[in-house]
């Protein structure tokens, strides 16, 4: 078993960023493709990950490449899929294959971009693939608890914002926070023994945001 | 309930049994005129001739809800028939819903069918049915479960589509809200024959989910769960938007 913390996630800038800040090994997803060549290349990757050693703590992110805001209505087919079905497939193989991996007494944290409820008019797709990952981890975290392991997720709309926010002001004037500060600050916090009795918790870094 | 001034048009996908009939027979017994979405035809038909029988209209159409020509064409077809549509309610489940699996060892194909069927539908039937809903100020309503609010150990992939639906409509009864669009969930809990599956499937299930239920029963489809969605589909809901009702008898305990 490795000590070292692996960072699962798509091979975008964002994710690279977190890694580093989190002093991680980053197992990159298989970049963005076409679904149907895409399906049997995530097979394939599920596999090749199979191969890596047990690690105790494991980070996960798969977040999308771009990220705009855009009404439902205006969304061609192809954005869609990009910015709802292929995240959420990538989160299940994603966090699928992070418990394999997590041995036991280990601890699992995903990072998930989610827009607060008063700022997720144009964010559809990204909200319904937030609250799926909040699922899922509560999932893992049944299914993972027996062996000692611990599933947490951090949420964050650090890339969600788009001009003026509604009001009311968002409590802490940091919001949406940064990559830096407040994402790794949770995630840390969740990795950590502090934590050992939190799982299936979602923290909600985002200054006081979604309450 | 308040009586409307025209009679409710409303269409209920995966209607050929189980929730969706019972939706569709609660509309009836209001006198709506009922839509029964599904790929079943026979059976989609048998549950249209109950909702006459019920006191509503009824009326078949075939549609596959993770296909967009088919969700188009069934929402074209009954406009063109009723001349407006008041509500619509997403009730399909991807067949493998009752399915027990291991996240780790789910083929991805499986996953992409849990997300065609209730994410992608969502989305088809947002968008096929935005016009008319705007043209009446009317209602989508999406079936979600406990699932999507506390995860399943063994059932994944469902709870995680389930809880997809959840955020949309939170998303989007602010994107649509301005245009007078209610979207709302109902988290049922109810005898139903994709229930009586999953205990077939993890019979200890059945012992977890009776275990704990206040109410001491499982929900009738048509009196417990149908009347809820009759309700966020009627004027008398009309300052609910964005939320989730759970229809669960108590059972749930994340909400």
């Amino acid at each position: 078993m490795s000590e070292a913390l692996l960072a699962i996630g798509t091979p975008t800038a964002e994710v690279r960023r977190l890694a580093e800040l989190l002093g991680a090994e980053l197992l990159a997803l298989p970049a963005a493709a076409p679904a149907s060549a895409r399906d049997a290349e995530l097979e394939r990757w599920r596999a090749r990950a199979r191969e890596q050693a047990p690690r105790r703590r494991i980070v996960v992110a798969a977040w999308r490449a771009e990220a705009s805001p855009g009404a439902l209505l205006g969304l061609a087919d192809e954005a869609w899929c990009a910015r709802a079905e292929d995240p959420l497939v990538d989160w299940m193989v994603a966090l699928g294959s992070a418990s394999a991996l997590c041995a036991d007494g280990g601890s699992l944290v995903a990072v998930v971009e989610r827009p607060a409820p008063l700022d997720a008019s144009g964010w559809v797709p990204e909200a319904g693939v937030a609250d799926a990952v909040e699922a899922l981890v509560r999932s893992l975290a049944r299914s993972e608890g027996p062996r000692g392991v611990r599933v947490n997720a951090v949420a964050t709309p650090v890339r969600l914002v788009s001009g003026p926010v509604v009001a009311p002001a968002p409590p802490l004037a940091a919001f949406p926070g940064a990559l830096e500060r407040e994402v790794v600050g949770a995630v840390r916090l969740l990795l950590g023994d502090d934590a050992c009795g939190l799982t299936g918790s979602v923290l909600a870094a985002d200054c006081g945001r979604s309450w | 309930m308040t009586a409307p001034a025209v009679t409710p048009v409303v269409i209920v996908t995966g209607a050929s049994g189980g929730v969706g009939r019972g939706i569709a027979l609660a509309c009836a017994q209001s006198g709506w005129r009922v839509w029964i979405a599904a790929r079943r035809e026979a059976e989609g038909a048998q549950v249209a001739a109950e909702v006459d029988a019920a006191g509503g209209r009824g009326r078949y159409v075939r549609c596959d809800v993770a296909d967009a020509a088919s969700v188009a064409a069934a929402v074209a077809r009954l406009v063109a028939e009723e001349g407006r549509l008041d509500g619509v309610v997403h009730n399909a489940t991807s067949a493998l819903s009752p399915q027990p699996v291991v996240l780790r060892d789910a083929p991805v194909a499986e996953l992409r069918d849990h997300v065609a069927v209730s994410v992608r539908g969502t989305w088809l039937l947002a968008r096929a049915a935005h016009a008319h809903l705007r043209a009446v100020r009317g209602s989508l309503v999406l079936l979600t479960s406990e699932a999507g609010f506390e995860g399943k150990a063994r059932l994944a992939p469902y709870a995680a589509v389930k809880a997809a639906q959840r955020g949309i409509a939170r998303a989007l009864a602010r994107e649509w809200g301005p245009e007078g669009i209610r979207v709302n969930c109902v988290a049922p809990l109810a005898q139903s024959p994709a229930l009586e599956r999953a205990f077939e499937l993890d019979p200890a299930m059945q012992g977890r989910v009776l275990g704990r239920l206040p109410l001491g029963r499982l929900g009738d489809p048509t009196a417990d769960i149908g009347a809820v969605v009759r309700f966020l589909l009627s004027r008398d809901a009309a300052y609910v938007t964005g939320h989730t009702i759970m229809a669960d008898g108590g059972s749930c305990s994340v909400t």
